[in-house]
C-alpha cells in the first residue's frame, strides 16, 4: 500500500500537469500606469491681462494670446531702456537699473541712437555643493533640466522666484535672449562675465570693426582679436552696424561646447524709421509684442524662433562637480564632440509639451506673419509647417531676390544658418489651407523627440484664435494631452498609448506576476503589480523553486505517515483540552 | 573733485567720455545718489541697491542697542585665489558681533560685474521677507545698515547670483554664541556635498528630479515556479524514500554526505583531466 502511493501521487500530478502549463501559455495581462501628477508651467499665476493688447509707458505692446505670455511691463522697460521707463514699472520687472541704456537722439528723427546693453552670463540647473539637485532651475520639459548657460539681461536681485524657490525667476532663461537694434545705432554690448569661466561676445553677420575706436580687439575670439574674458571682468563691443537683417551673437571661447551650453542667441538689426522705438531684447523669444516700424509697415505679427538641441552628456558635466577646474577638464579635454549625439531639441529654450505655452503662433485668417528663424543645432533643421506654405524672404539676413523667391513647407537651415519667412494665412490652398491646429516642426524626426520619446523635441503649432482657449492652450481634438505633462511620460514609464481604447489593449505588459519578466526601467506601476529588476527576479525564481521542492518532500511525507500526523495532532488537541 | 562728480554723471557721463573709459570704470561710491523706496529699500540708477535696511527698530528681546559696529567687506574674484576649487569670494568669511549690535556693512566690489551681500532668516516684522541685501556693480561701495536679534544665532552671507555661493562667495556671522557651523565655506567649513577627485570615481550626479522613487516589493512566494518545485519534490520525495527506506537519520546523513563527496571529486577529476591536457601539451615541448 505504501510503496504503491508514490505512484498514486504521480498519476494525480499528470493529471493536474495540463492546468499548470496553462499558467505557463496564457499571457500576463495588461496594467495601468499611474500618469502622476501633470506638471504646469502655464498656472503660475499670470494675470490674464497679460495676453491683452496694451499701451504702457507710451509702448504699444501687441495681444498675446498664449498661456504664458510675456509680461507686459517687461517689453515696456525694455524698449523705453531702463533708464527712460516709468519707476512704477521698473519696478515691477527685475532688470538692473543700467541693464538697457537708451539715448542721445543722435540723428533727430525721435527714437534713441546710443544703446547700451548689459549681459551677463547665467548657469542654469547647475551645481550646487549644498544640496542634491540642480540650482536655478529651468525645465525645458516636465522633469528635464539639462545644465545650461545663458546670456541674460543683466538683472538685480535674487536669481531665484523667491527664497524657498529654486527655480530661476524669469529673467534668466533659455535661449540667450534676442537682441534687437536699429540701423546706424550706436551699440554697446556690455559683457560682465560673472560666470566661473571666460566668455567672449562674437557678433557673427553683425557689421562689426575687428578693432574698436580705441584698438581694443572688437571681434570676441580670443586668439585673434582680444584675450579672454575672465571671471569677474566685463569688456565692451562697439558696432554701428550699417546692414539690416537677422544675425547672431554668441561667445567664442571653445566655441565647440560654449554654443551649445547656450551662450548663442539672434541679433536682428531692423530698418531705420523714424520715431522707431524696437523691443530691444525679447527674452524667451517668440512673438515680438512691440514690432519695429518698418515690421509694422508690411506685417500684422512678427515671431523669433529660436531652434537649439543639446546632448545630455554635455549637458550634464556642470552637475557633476563643483571645482571649476574640474568642469573644465570634463568639458575641454574629456568630452568629445565627435563622438556625441544631440537628445533634446528645443524651440525658444523649452521642449513640446512646454512649447505649446510660449511657443505658439497664434493668427487670424488673412494676416501676414514675420517668422525670423535661426538654427543653433549642431546639425540641420528641416522645419517643416502644416497646413501652409510659407514663403522664404531672407537668408542669413540678406533678402532674396523678390522674383526668385520660394514658397514651401520645409525650410532647412545648415547650423547657425537664420531665414525669414512670410507666413499669409489666406485661406487659397497654397499659403494655408484654411483655420486650424497646424502644427511645425523639424522633419529631421529626432527633433520631434526628447531624448528619443515622442512627442516631444520642438513641436510647437500655428493656432487660428478660434481654435485657442481662454487660457491660450488649444483646442484639440485627438488624445488628451495631460499625459505629455507628466514626468512619467518623459522618463519613458508612461505607455504612450495607454487607454486608447476601452480595453487598453496597447497598455503596459504586466510582467511581474505571470510571465516574471521585467519592465523596460523599473518604472512606477499600479499598486495590484509589483514592480522587481532582473537579477532580484532571477533569485526569486530560484527561492521559489528550492521552497517548492522542500513543500513537495514534506506534503509527501505528511501523506505517507498520516496516521502518525493525524495521532499527533489529535494527542495535542487533547492535550491541549485537558489543560484547558 | 572727479571722484565726487561721478557718481552724479554715472555711466551716462562715462559712456560720453569715450569708450576706454567703459572698458575700466573708475570706483564709484554709490551711497550718495540712493533713491529710498520705504521699507529700508534704497536704489540708484547705475545698479547699487540696498534691501531691509534698519537703523532704528530694535527686534523683540533687545532693551537696547547693545554696541555699534562698522564692517568693511570686499568682493571679487581675487579674494578666492587662498581658496583653490573656488572662483569668487568675500575677503572675510566668519564674523562674531553681540546680540542686538548694531551694524553698518560697506560692501566694496573689486570686480567689473555685480556683486551681492545677502542675508536671511532676520524677523520677518522688521525686514521684509527676513532679508537684508546689499548689491553693487564693480568696481565700487555700497553701504547699509540693520541691526541683529537678541538670541545666539548663525547667520548666513552669501552671493545669490546664480553660481557664485557655490563658487566660494559665502560666509558666516556668528551672533552671541551661534546656532552651529554652516557647511561649503571657503577656510572654514568642508562642502555639504564634496567633490571627488579621484579620476576613477568621478560621475555624474543624478538631480533629484529625474528619479522617480520606486516601491520596492518582494515578490510573491506562491508563483508558478513555486507550483513546479512542489511537484518535484512530490515527485522526488518517493524515490528518496525508497533508497533511504529503513535507515536512521544518522546513516541518512552519511550517505548524503558520500554522495555530494563523490560528487565533488567527480569534478575534481574532471578539473584535472583537463589541465592534465593543456599540461601534457606542454611538456611535449
Amino acid at each position: 500500500m505504501i510503496v504503491r502511493f508514490p505512484w498514486t501521487i504521480s498519476a494525480i500530478m499528470g493529471c493536474l500537469w495540463p492546468i499548470l502549463a496553462i499558467a505557463q501559455v496564457d499571457l500576463p495581462s495588461t496594467l495601468k500606469v499611474e500618469k502622476g501628477t501633470p506638471q504646469t508651467i502655464c498656472e503660475s499665476g499670470i494675470p490674464s491681462s497679460w495676453r491683452d493688447a496694451q499701451i504702457i509707458d507710451g509702448v504699444d505692446i501687441q495681444e498675446s494670446r498664449i498661456c504664458n505670455p510675456d509680461d507686459p511691463a517687461i517689453i515696456a522697460a525694455v524698449v523705453k531702456g531702463t533708464n527712460n521707463v516709468s519707476m512704477k514699472t521698473f519696478m515691477e520687472v527685475g532688470l538692473a537699473a543700467d541693464s538697457i541704456i537708451k539715448k542721445d537722439d543722435i540723428d533727430g528723427d525721435g527714437d534713441p541712437d546710443r544703446i547700451i546693453i548689459k549681459l551677463e552670463v547665467i548657469e542654469l540647473n547647475g551645481y550646487s555643493p549644498d544640496f542634491k539637485g540642480p540650482d536655478t532651475t529651468f525645465d525645458i520639459a516636465p522633469g528635464i533640466q539639462p545644465g545650461m548657460w545663458v546670456f541674460a539681461p543683466k538683472t538685480r536681485g535674487m536669481s531665484t522666484l523667491d527664497i524657498e524657490s529654486n527655480q530661476a525667476n524669469p529673467l534668466l532663461r533659455a535661449p540667450s535672449p534676442v537682441i534687437r537694434v536699429e540701423q546706424g545705432d550706436s551699440v554697446s554690448i556690455v559683457l560682465e562675465n560673472g560666470h566661473y569661466f571666460p566668455h567672449t561676445i562674437h557678433l557673427h553677420g553683425v557689421d562689426h570693426p575687428f578693432v574698436d575706436s580705441s584698438g581694443e580687439g572688437n571681434d570676441g575670439v580670443p586668439q585673434t582679436s582680444e584675450g579672454l574674458v575672465m571671471p569677474g571682468e566685463s569688456r565692451t563691443y562697439n558696432i554701428k552696424p550699417r546692414q539690416t537683417g537677422a544675425m547672431v551673437y554668441h561667445c567664442h571661447v571653445q566655441t565647440h561646447v560654449h554654443l551649445a551650453m547656450g551662450l548663442v542667441g539672434m541679433f536682428i538689426i531692423e530698418e531705420n524709421r523714424p520715431d522707431n522705438w524696437v523691443q530691444t531684447l525679447n527674452i524667451g523669444a517668440g512673438q515680438v509684442r512691440h514690432p519695429a516700424a518698418a515690421i509694422r509697415e508690411d506685417f500684422n505679427q512678427e515671431y523669433d524662433l529660436h531652434y537649439h538641441a543639446l546632448d545630455k552628456e554635455l549637458h550634464s558635466i556642470i552637475q557633476s562637480a563643483n571645482d571649476p577646474r574640474l568642469i573644465a577638464k570634463k568639458m575641454n579635454r574629456e568630452y568629445d564632440l565627435t563622438d556625441s549625439s544631440e537628445d533634446y531639441h528645443t524651440l525658444n529654450g523649452r521642449s513640446f509639451p512646454y512649447t505649446l505655452f510660449e511657443s505658439l503662433i497664434t493668427v487670424d485668417p488673412d494676416e501676414k506673419v514675420k517668422i525670423r528663424l535661426f538654427n543653433s543645432q549642431g546639425e540641420t533643421l528641416a522645419m517643416h509647417t502644416h497646413g501652409h506654405k510659407a514663403t522664404i524672404t531672407h537668408y542669413d539676413g540678406i533678402e532674396h531676390n523678390p522674383a526668385a523667391q520660394i514658397t514651401r513647407d520645409v525650410y532647412d537651415l545648415a547650423p547657425a544658418q537664420r531665414m525669414d519667412l512670410t507666413l499669409d494665412t489666406t485661406n487659397d490652398g497654397l499659403h494655408n489651407y484654411g483655420e486650424g491646429i497646424w502644427i511645425f516642426h523639424d522633419h529631421r524626426e529626432k527633433g520631434i523627440t526628447t531624448d528619443g520619446m515622442n512627442p516631444g523635441g520642438n513641436i510647437s503649432a500655428v493656432v487660428y484664435k478660434k481654435y485657442l482657449t481662454e487660457e491660450g492652450m488649444p483646442k484639440v481634438q485627438g488624445i488628451d494631452l495631460a499625459a505629455y505633462f507628466t514626468k512619467e511620460f518623459q522618463q519613458r514609464s508612461y505607455p504612450v498609448w495607454q487607454d486608447a481604447d476601452e480595453w487598453n489593449s496597447l497598455g503596459e505588459v504586466d510582467t511581474t506576476e505571470k510571465g516574471n519578466r521585467e519592465t523596460a526601467d523599473g518604472s512606477v506601476v499600479s499598486e495590484e503589480a509589483h514592480n522587481v529588476n532582473t537579477p532580484q527576479t532571477d533569485r526569486n525564481s530560484f527561492r521559489n523553486l528550492f521552497v517548492g521542492l522542500l513543500a513537495g518532500l514534506l506534503l509527501y511525507f505528511i501523506i505517507v505517515r498520516r496516521e502518525q500526523v493525524m495521532k499527533l495532532i489529535n494527542s495535542r488537541m487533547n492535550g491541549k483540552g485537558v489543560d484547558e | 573733485m572727479k571722484l565726487r562728480l561721478l557718481p552724479f554723471l554715472g555711466i551716462f557721463a562715462l559712456s560720453a567720455v569715450g569708450h576706454a573709459k567703459e572698458q575700466q570704470p573708475d570706483f564709484v561710491d554709490h551711497d550718495t545718489m540712493l533713491m529710498d523706496h520705504g521699507n529700508g529699500h534704497l536704489m540708484n540708477m547705475d545698479g547699487g541697491m540696498v534691501m531691509g535696511q534698519n537703523k532704528e527698530i530694535l527686534p523683540g528681546g533687545c532693551k537696547r542697542i547693545s554696541d555699534n559696529k562698522e564692517l568693511t567687506i570686499k568682493a571679487g574674484h581675487k579674494f578666492a585665489k587662498p581658496f583653490p576649487g573656488r572662483m569668487f569670494a568675500f575677503d572675510q568669511q566668519e564674523l562674531r558681533y553681540k546680540p542686538c549690535t548694531r551694524l553698518t556693512i560697506h560692501l566694496i566690489n573689486e570686480d567689473n560685474i555685480r556683486h551681492q551681500f545677502m542675508m536671511h532668516g532676520l524677523p520677518k516684522y522688521i525686514y521684509p521677507r527676513g532679508m537684508f541685501h546689499l548689491e553693487v556693480t564693480g568696481p565700487g561701495k555700497i553701504s547699509g545698515t540693520l541691526i541683529f536679534p537678541s538670541g545666539d544665532q548663525t547667520f548666513l552671507y552669501h552671493c545669490d547670483i546664480a553660481q557664485h555661493m557655490g563658487k566660494g562667495m559665502k560666509g558666516q556671522i556668528i551672533i552671541g554664541k551661534g546656532s552651529g557651523t554652516l557647511p561649503s565655506i571657503p577656510g572654514i567649513s568642508a562642502l555639504a556635498i564634496p567633490d571627488s577627485y579621484d579620476r576613477q570615481t568621478i560621475e555624474k550626479r543624478e538631480p533629484d528630479e529625474h528619479v522617480v522613487p520606486v516601491e520596492k516589493k518582494s515578490a510573491p512566494l506562491i508563483s508558478g515556479i513555486f507550483v513546479i518545485g512542489l511537484a518535484l519534490g512530490l515527485l522526488v520525495a518517493p524515490i528518496l524514500a525508497r533508497r533511504y527506506k529503513g535507515m536512521t537519520a544518522s546513516e541518512i546523513g552519511t550517505d548524503v554526505l558520500s554522495l555530494v563527496k563523490s560528487g565533488a571529486s567527480g569534478i575534481l577529476q574532471f578539473i584535472s583531466w583537463l589541465a592534465g591536457l593543456l599540461g601534457g601539451q606542454k611538456k611535449e615541448f
